[in-house]
């Protein structure tokens, strides 16, 4: 087992090599480079061509690639072109947001998708099936940003329930330590700090985890009906098992398989950051911060920003895969 | 098994029938009680909450070019010369007193005496020396440019850099303590307007060199001699500044702290605002003035305009190198209409392509384009055009305050054109590469740009679109007598007499219509009742220390 951690991990490699040479290329497929948008509508030719001397951007291709490279390799991700801020603290502040995020709006799918998809199969053509995969139907097909807007208008402008947006409140003293705010709360037994930053985890919350949501639940639904059907079922209830137990240890962990696939690519897809969430409740993460990047042509963010939520979503897969192993026991890995 | 599932149904009726009453609950949206404590989650009266429209670039003066950023540097910094509330007029800042020479080319300023950083460094003519040097000099040793900085905005407003044919600027001395000296070129009538623009605070050269390259960067430091002091920079949330004790100008500032939140997305900020978690905020979209006039917690804000919102004409499209082409398709655009339901009456559109706040360089008399779409078909037939020609248009794929929605805007100009017979393609690319490749040859037809103002004088709208040099993309236009006349106004250090100056300049845009004004809008901001004090600048960096909150 630990080999072949050890030998996916080496793989990483070659990946992100592609993956760093892409995300290069793709960047300068773009057309406009930061010097354009660094000096605005104001630039006359001369000077945007005197700046991208300065900021390196004349030079061949291939050696721009091979210094990005090299900095790469020594985890030097450069400096912000328009803030000057190194990638890497950007880094440390922003990514505790998108974990954060992303990990609540999993919660949030899981604690209701994969009951709703039991129930939805175990009640297949009945009204809760109906009900769940009708409300899943519209889950998926809402668009995040309508939805968002939505519990904003809700739950923060009219009831005044919830924050609108934002990490945490003006009023409230937080000082970051790890960066995961509920940690850190939590950590200097900041108690009004831990409920306000998990009202201000709500919303976006909800937001981001409705399709994942609605997806795992399908899922569940289609794998759960597939082993339902199985002969070992019938057996089980044929020896008078109660049907909870039939549903619970013989039905479910054998359904389990396609369900943590899909939940290991929502949550490395949510982990990527959430940029239309991340906008519209100002949420300080990743993903609008790499798009705002690509906008200013920004390279070494989006550089940056893409090689490390790459290497995220690789190690992510890798914990679906390690995890098969526990859930079906005939998966061996050598 | 059947029990829990009615347990089931009942939570979910219980669930469906919260859902109906907080949906009817938020249906009337017509307007909303005034509440008594409403913005008790923006904090208490000590701390003033403004919603920025995101992260400023960094805090270091004469490094930025945008108003996130120059917003913040307001606060933290004070510049030689102020603007008066609400006025393109200067007024003192750093300095008390500031004279040309005879010739016009050398400007003594006096500086304010017992003035200190927040790290209690002294302010003196050094300190601006230094300051000026490091934007101006490449060779300064505190500009730090081995490290990415390119002070671009300098050279943008003084012509270049220290050694180059084109720098405004040749020399600045320190006289003594108190007076330094800038000596240029050439006489620069505007150099006290420009040198007192956003960009350029004064910063304590002792933090500066503390900070070396990371100086005003997220996690380093920022120390001006401004009303507010800076304290924390969380980069995607907020920033911190907290009240300068000592500052220079008596009881102020008003509040002891203010917070900078940054949102994005002009909806969030109203919604943030009506939620009272924010108190005052800016650019809200055109199209929520009615949702911002509906609550009573909220009072309406607008910014005087100082900005243009043009369609270029490029001359060197043959058909458009006749001025009376140009002059019909400017008689062919219903402007008034377009800008009263674009702009939801937030804007203004006349003949001129300065804004109001400079009128006193404008000639009232001087008429506007009729609205005369026959007239304009004669005029096409007249000039050679009889069934119209085809015009590739360009919109700014981007909103702007000027240009709110660009892409319903242009399609408004393309029907207008069209009722002459000139058949529009509209067209549209990225941002970066829209702004690029207005400048390759031979530039594009037609397109949507617009400016706002760095500073308040003429020289800043007139010189940049009509002068030498701020004509590439609308093919190298020339017009000897505008050059000329800009260039003498320069050079006039006498307003009265540069005021007629620039009157003629306008008249001659006016005439040529290569840049065919369309709008002067009016960004619109909002505040919450229980603040007062808030004098919105038409460069948009007025102070927050007049600010008070209830």
């Amino acid at each position: 087992m630990l080999r072949y951690i050890a030998r996916r991990l080496l793989d990483l490699l070659p990946v992100l090599l592609g993956i760093s040479l892409l995300v290069f290329l793709f960047l300068q497929l773009i057309p406009g480079n930061p010097a354009v948008v660094l000096l605005g509508p104001r630039a006359t030719p001369d000077q945007i061509a005197a700046l991208q001397e300065q900021l390196g951007l004349n030079r061949p291709l291939p050696l721009q690639y091979l210094s990005f490279l090299g900095k790469l390799i020594r985890f030097d991700l450069g400096r912000s072109i328009i803030s000057g801020i190194p990638i890497t603290q950007e880094l440390a502040t922003r990514w505790p947001a998108t974990f954060e995020l992303s990990v609540a709006a999993m919660l949030f799918a899981l604690i209701l998708g994969v009951p709703a998809g039991i129930l939805a199969a175990v009640k297949k053509n009945g009204w809760i099936d109906n009900l769940a995969m009708s409300s899943s139907l519209l889950g998926v097909s809402m668009p995040v940003y309508w939805l968002g807007l939505l519990l904003v208008y809700l739950f923060a402008v009219h009831l005044r329930w919830l924050p609108p947006s934002g990490r945490l409140g003006v009023g409230v003293s937080l000082q970051p330590i790890t960066g995961f705010y509920i940690l850190d709360s939590l950590l200097q037994l900041n108690f009004p700090a831990f409920l306000d930053v998990i009202a201000h985890l709500l919303l976006p919350a909800i937001t981001v985890g409705t399709i994942p949501l609605a997806i795992i639940a399908r899922i569940t639904r289609s794998a759960m009906l597939e082993v339902l059907s199985q002969d070992y079922i019938r057996t089980a209830r044929a020896k008078g098992l109660l049907e909870r137990w039939v549903i619970s240890k013989h039905a479910l962990k054998n359904a389990l398989l396609p369900v943590v696939t899909i939940i290991g690519l929502q949550f490395g897809t949510l982990l990527g950051g959430a940029i239309l969430t991340e906008t519209i409740f100002s949420w300080p993460g990743i993903g609008a911060w790499i798009y705002e990047g690509i906008l200013a042509r920004d390279y070494p963010v989006v550089q940056g920003g893409v090689v490390f939520v790459a290497i995220v979503f690789v190690l992510i897969n890798l914990l679906v895969d390690v995890s098969y192993a526990f859930l079906d026991p005939r998966i061996q890995y050598k | 098994m059947l029990r829990r599932l009615k347990r089931w149904q009942a939570v979910l009726f219980i669930f469906a029938a919260a859902i109906t009453v907080t949906l009817s609950n938020c249906a009337p949206q017509s307007s909303t009680a005034p509440t008594t404590n409403g913005s008790a989650a923006a904090g208490d009266a000590s701390t003033l909450v403004f919603g920025s429209g995101g992260d400023p670039a960094n805090l270091e003066p004469g490094n930025v070019e945008d108003s996130n950023s120059i917003y913040v540097q307001q606060q933290i910094y004070d510049r030689l010369v102020e603007y008066k509330p609400g006025s393109t007029e200067l007024e003192p800042g750093l300095a008390t007193e500031w004279s040309a020479s005879e010739d016009g080319r050398t400007w003594t300023f006096k500086l304010r005496q017992g003035v200190k950083f927040h790290d209690g460094t002294p302010f003196n003519a050094e300190a601006v020396k230094v300051n000026v040097e490091r934007w101006w000099d490449p060779k300064s040793k505190l500009g730090f440019r081995d490290a990415g900085k390119t002070y671009a905005i300098w050279e943008g407003l003084f012509g270049g850099y220290k050694g180059s044919a084109e720098s405004i600027l040749q020399a600045v001395n320190v006289v003594d303590d108190s007076t330094i000296e800038f000596v240029l070129k050439e006489p620069f009538a505007a150099f006290p307007a420009a040198i007192g623009s956003g960009y350029f605070g004064i910063a304590s050269p002792t933090a500066i060199e503390k900070a070396g390259a990371d100086y005003g960067i997220a996690g380093s430091q920022a120390v001006g001699t401004g009303p507010y002091k800076f304290v924390e920079w969380r980069t995607g949330d907020r920033l911190l500044l907290e009240k300068n004790p000592d500052y220079w100008q008596a009881g102020l500032p008003k509040t002891e702290k203010v917070v900078f939140r940054f949102i994005k997305e002009p909806s969030a900020r109203l919604a943030e605002l009506r939620s009272g978690s924010i108190d005052f905020t800016v650019d809200i979209a055109p199209d929520q003035l009615k949702e911002l006039q509906s609550d009573q917690n909220l009072k309406e804000v607008r910014r005087p305009p100082f900005n243009v919102g043009y369609l270029a004409l490029n001359p060197s499209y043959e058909p458009l190198a006749k001025k009376e082409v140009r002059q019909a398709i400017a008689m062919s655009l219903n402007r008034k209409a377009i800008v009263d339901s674009f702009w939801s009456g937030l804007a203004t559109s006349n003949s001129f392509f300065m804004p109001e706040s400079l009128k006193q360089y404008q000639d009232s008399s001087q008429a506007d384009y009729e609205y005369n779409p026959e007239k304009a078909k004669k005029m096409l037939a007249d000039a050679g055009y009889p069934d119209g020609f085809d015009l590739e248009m360009w919109y700014m794929p981007v909103s702007r305050p000027y240009f709110p929605t660009p892409k319903p805007i242009a399609e408004a100009f393309a029907a207008d054109l069209g009722a002459v017979g000139i058949r529009v393609k509209l067209n549209t690319k990225d941002w970066a590469a829209y702004l690029n490749d207005r400048f390759k040859k031979p530039g594009y037809q037609a397109f949507m740009m617009g400016w706002t103002g760095d500073y308040g004088d003429p020289d800043n709208f007139l010189y940049y679109h009509f002068g030498p040099g701020g004509t590439k993309d609308i093919g190298d236009w020339k017009n000897a007598q505008a050059f000329k006349l800009l260039d003498q106004a320069r050079q006039e250090s006498d307003d009265t007499k540069r005021a007629p100056l620039y009157s003629q300049v306008e008249k001659i845009a006016f005439d040529e219509a290569v840049r065919v004004p369309i709008v002067h809008s009016e960004p619109l901001l909002a505040q919450r009742t229980n603040i007062s004090g808030w004098v919105p600048s038409p460069l948009a960096n007025e102070t927050f220390a007049t600010i008070e909150k209830q």
